[in-house]
């Protein structure tokens, strides 16, 4: 995890550390064993698959079918040509584009502005305290953290409609894991509650990097503190939110809340069936294993990653200038 | 600290705000604490109570009673397999190259270096069942064996972590040590070693963090419930589909019982470690 800024002396640490090695050193060869165990442990377990995976996404890789199996059985865009065939899958495509327009501004609104809190309370150890209870959540195993909010959202017995009916006095809270039209934020809260911490970490050693006469110049001039926000504290943010934006990787698919939290796969009806779920259960749980098939879905995902990180980049970049 | 007191007066609409934000963070754990120290009638009561009159640990005797196959104490033994698995062969792997890489001299080291780092940014498309193809082609699907390889073999993070932490050894140290006749795996095993414990710690405890709480490779690799570890085993036998041969009545104690000895682990070490993240900041060794 290096921030945008800070690559540059990752760099020189390497040029220099490049010029201090040139002094003479024993046994040059060795070094190459050294590295061997991790090099192989890489190329196979990584490297392999991530090559595999691509050609994958180009054939008609079927698990149940071995003669569909070889390395280089390809079958060009035959995939592509039936995904765009396929209603499920722009189904899908519309539930992952929805979840990800609530999910991202929710992630980065919550995780900044708690961030911005805990920057202003003075007590080192105060604000230890918080930031430490707002990464418990990240370190959870998440299908534990799941199963405990499967509880929190049981119907007869979840303190969360219990709460919604005895202090908020509604009379028919939703049926949070039985109704289709409550599955979105069901997945919402939880998958925020896990993953919010990590980023309010990344915002805080960006607001602590601030240099703080900066607000003292800005008070002498008469900024509020809104003013001190917008013109001084989000500019200087501009490389973290970038970082947050790409690290979320564009598409929320929201794969393992999903296939924890309902009893039923995807969530009643289906209505939680985004595109990192599709593609698990193409290749993991129904017909014949399609795995070419659901490759090729991860494709598709990953150039949307990737022209999200890009549009990221532009923005962001442009407005600095 | 008596001086803060007064700046932590007021902060007090800051503090509130945070102090929410603890609740909802912690609110799941402290239910399902609670829920698993009820005995059954208070489990049951129509109005669900916070707080606990008659703590028992009755819950938790029953799930850790269970031995044998396809229960809690097997599932928490084969995480702490595979974590602890995993994380020595990480500690072997990461430490012999991270070394190389900080100092030894050999040709093409630092592009063999930068290549490892950035493959961390490339996209795993159909990575998941490349992985299922390949470790079946192994005969290591549905083996720890086979999981305590792959958690390690994303080395691009502690081979960065444990680089920089060996560059940071001084190197009068090693050459003294070379001058009274050590060759490199002694100035390996006894000087670089020991001088980059706190980096070493650190990708241990963030190796154990990710073996241990893993859904997606692990539930996909395993279809064996014996061989389950125990956040994959959590969503199987708890809830509705239950192991107990009881009613959903009976279980809502063991299972927030079996929560929290899930969770248990992750949490005492995610505790204990904060003192050595805070020295590998300190120390330069962790760049965020």
């Amino acid at each position: 995890m290096t921030l945008p800024n800070q690559d540059q002396t990752l760099f020189s640490d390497v040029r220099r550390a490049f010029r201090e090695v040139k002094r003479e050193k024993p046994g040059n060869r060795l070094g190459y064993l050294f590295i061997a165990p991790a090099i192989l442990l890489f190329l196979v377990f990584q490297g392999y698959p991530i090559l595999r995976g691509l050609l994958m996404a180009f054939s008609d890789y079927r698990w149940l079918v071995p003669e569909t199996q070889g390395l280089f059985d390809l079958n060009g865009l035959d995939n592509y040509r039936a995904l765009l065939q396929d209603k499920t899958f722009f189904r899908a495509f519309g539930i992952t584009l929805r979840y990800t327009l609530v999910y991202l501004p929710s992630l980065l609104a919550l995780s900044l502005g708690t961030a911005l809190l805990i920057a202003r309370v003075r007590s080192p150890r105060l604000s230890g305290f918080y930031r430490v209870v707002a990464y418990i959540p990240v370190v959870l195993p998440i299908s534990v953290s799941m199963m405990m909010w499967r509880q929190i959202y049981n119907q007869e017995y979840g303190f969360l409609n219990y709460f919604l009916k005895t202090v908020l006095q509604i009379q028919n809270p939703p049926g949070w894991l039985s109704d289709p039209a409550w599955a979105m934020p069901a997945v919402l809260i939880p998958d925020l509650w896990l993953g919010f911490g990590y980023f309010t970490l990344l915002f805080l050693i960006g607001l602590y990097n601030i240099d703080s006469t900066l607000y003292e110049a800005a008070s002498l001039d008469g900024a509020n503190g809104r003013q001190q926000l917008w013109w001084i504290t989000l500019p200087l943010l501009k490389p973290i939110i970038t970082l947050v934006l790409i690290t979320t990787g564009g598409l929320a698919s929201a794969v393992v809340p999903v296939l924890t939290l309902f009893r039923v796969p995807a969530g009643p009806e289906q209505a939680m069936l985004t595109l990192g779920v599709y593609g698990f259960q193409t290749a993991f749980s129904i017909g014949d294993m399609r795995m070419g098939y659901a490759a090729s879905m991860g494709l598709v995902t990953g150039l949307f990653s990737m022209a999200f990180s890009a549009l990221v980049f532009k923005l962001l970049r442009s407005e600095r200038s | 600290m008596m001086y803060s007191w007064k700046k932590i007066l007021r902060e007090i609409p800051v503090n509130l705000a945070l102090i929410a934000m603890v609740c909802a963070c912690l609110f799941p754990l402290y239910w399902s604490l609670v829920s698993s120290l009820k005995g059954r009638a208070e489990l049951f009561e129509t109005k669900p109570t916070l707080i606990v009159r008659h703590p028992t640990l009755e819950n938790y005797k029953m799930v850790l009673s269970l031995t044998g196959g396809s229960q809690i104490p097997l599932f928490l033994w084969n995480s702490l397999k595979i974590g602890l698995g995993a994380v020595a062969v990480q500690f072997v792997v990461a430490s012999m190259a991270g070394y190389a890489f900080a100092r030894m001299k050999f040709r093409g080291r630092d592009l063999i270096f930068y290549l490892m780092v950035l493959m961390m940014f490339f996209p795993r498309v159909g990575g998941l069942m490349a992985t299922y193809e390949l470790m079946d082609f192994l005969n290591l699907r549905n083996t720890h064996i086979g999981l305590i390889l792959l958690f390690p073999s994303s080395v691009s993070l502690s081979l960065l972590i444990m680089r920089q932490s060996f560059l940071g050894v001084p190197r009068e140290l090693e050459e003294s040590a070379m001058i009274d006749g050590a060759n490199t795996w002694q100035i390996f095993t006894r000087i670089a070693i020991p001088m980059t414990q706190s980096a070493l710690v650190v990708i241990s405890i963030l190796m154990f963090l990710a073996t241990w709480g893993d859904f997606l490779m692990t539930y996909t690799l395993l279809d064996d419930l014996n061989l389950f570890t125990v956040s994959i085993a959590i969503t199987q036998i708890t809830g509705w589909s239950m192991i107990y041969n009881s009613t959903l009545a009976t279980t809502y104690g063991s299972d927030n019982a079996a929560f929290i000895l899930a969770i248990l682990p992750v949490i005492l070490v995610y505790i204990l470690s904060q003192k050595w993240f805070v020295r590998g900041f300190q120390e330069g060794i962790i760049k965020l």
